[in-house]
């Protein structure tokens, strides 16, 4: 019985010591595990990160890529739009008079009838009147309109080129296209059906016809080809502005 | 004699199967308390090696030692300086010292034992 005195107090302390020790040792070991399975756990999430980033990466090239194919077919489109306007431009510059236009057409002469004038005067001065005998805005105005009746592509007058502003006028002894005075005598060119436009000008009751009775001295050529020179002056559309579509 | 190590061995199996998650900033004031516990265990078979075991003192001094270690575990803590470190120094120390004298002391029995066994058996001899 002597033993009873120390085995119990000892054995108390032994079963605690080794609740406590195994305690100790099981949360450091799980600790440990933890912090290793943390560690995985970051890694994993990292990598799982990086491959999210990877995923997003390649959209964005798949994208890029996508873009460009359509920025280069955008591109040739442009290319060929670009082509388009180019030649609608020339073609407008050629119709609006901006450049030297080359074609068959007709050439025109007329000069003032001084012949008729001077045999006039010697016969009866009474009657004489200047300028009944001299070549007026007007002609040249209505012989550009029938130019246009018979379909000239382009005209010019003294190597001024008709075009949508132009103005025809009369300034005491001159005649004024384009603002820029001319002299006799005067050549009237026009591009377009030789025949036709000589039909036109040659009908009866035309123009050119009245001053060919009246004994002017006018003459009408038919051409291969007829050189007009552009347009020289600006255009100025201040007031005008096309529709808004 | 057997009744403390099978004490230990199911205190073991005990701790093992609760299995109690103990929070990682307690772990250091537990490690202090088993320091104490172990050396409290070691005090008392030097106490009955030496004959002068008293289970009270032994009871208490566990007790006492293991709380007191903690608390100056955590209170080092607090302070900010490694005040536990003196409890294990403390421990440690009087721990080998306590395990040199269990062993010098079954050593000499053992010596004892052997010499008269011997001087018997040369007598039987």
């Amino acid at each position: 019985m002597k033993l009873n005195k120390w085995q119990l107090p000892l054995t108390l302390v032994f079963f605690i010591s080794g609740i406590l020790l195994v305690s100790v040792l099981n949360s450091l070991a799980a600790s440990y595990h933890t912090r290793w399975h943390q560690k995985n756990q970051n890694l994993v999430a990292l990598i799982q990160t990086q491959e999210k980033i990877i995923g997003r990466l390649e959209e964005d090239i798949e994208k890029t890529r996508t873009s460009l194919a359509r920025s280069q077919e955008v591109l040739a489109a442009g290319k060929e739009e670009l082509q388009n306007l180019q030649e609608k431009l020339s073609e407008l510059k050629v119709q609006a008079g901006l450049v030297e236009a080359i074609g068959p057409g007709i050439v025109i002469t007329l000069d003032d009838n001084r012949k008729g004038a001077e045999a006039t005067q010697a016969k009866n001065p009474g009657q004489f009147q200047a300028g009944d005998f001299l070549i007026h805005d007007k002609h040249i105005l209505y012989i550009v309109n029938e130019l246009r009746v018979g379909g000239a592509e382009a005209i010019s007058v003294n190597d001024q080129r008709i075009v949508t502003s132009s103005d025809i006028r009369c300034v005491g002894p001159m005649i004024l296209v384009n603002t820029t005075r001319l002299a006799p005598p005067y050549t009237i060119k026009a591009i377009g059906n030789p025949d036709r436009l000589g039909s036109v000008l040659e009908m009866q009751d035309s123009e050119y016809n009245i001053l060919k009775m009246a004994g002017f001295p006018v003459n009408l050529e038919k051409k291969s080809k007829v050189v007009i020179p552009p347009y020289k002056g600006s255009y100025q559309f201040t007031s005008a502005q096309p529709k808004e579509e | 004699m057997w009744l403390p190590l099978l004490g230990l061995l199911i205190g073991i199996g005990i701790g093992s199967a609760l299995a109690v998650p103990i929070p990682g900033i307690y772990v250091k004031y537990l490690s202090v308390a088993v320091l104490a516990a172990l050396d409290s265990a070691f005090g008392g078979i030097k106490a009955i090696l030496e004959e002068k075991f008293d289970g009270t003192i032994l009871l208490t001094g566990f007790f006492t030692n293991a709380l007191l270690a903690a608390l100056l575990a955590y209170l080092g803590d607090r302070l900010g300086v490694d005040l536990y470190l003196a409890a294990v120094f403390v421990f440690g120390v009087r721990l080998f010292q306590n395990l040199a004298f269990i062993r010098r002391e079954l050593f000499a029995a053992w010596l004892r034992k052997r010499r008269f066994s011997s001087a018997g058996g040369e007598k039987n001899g």
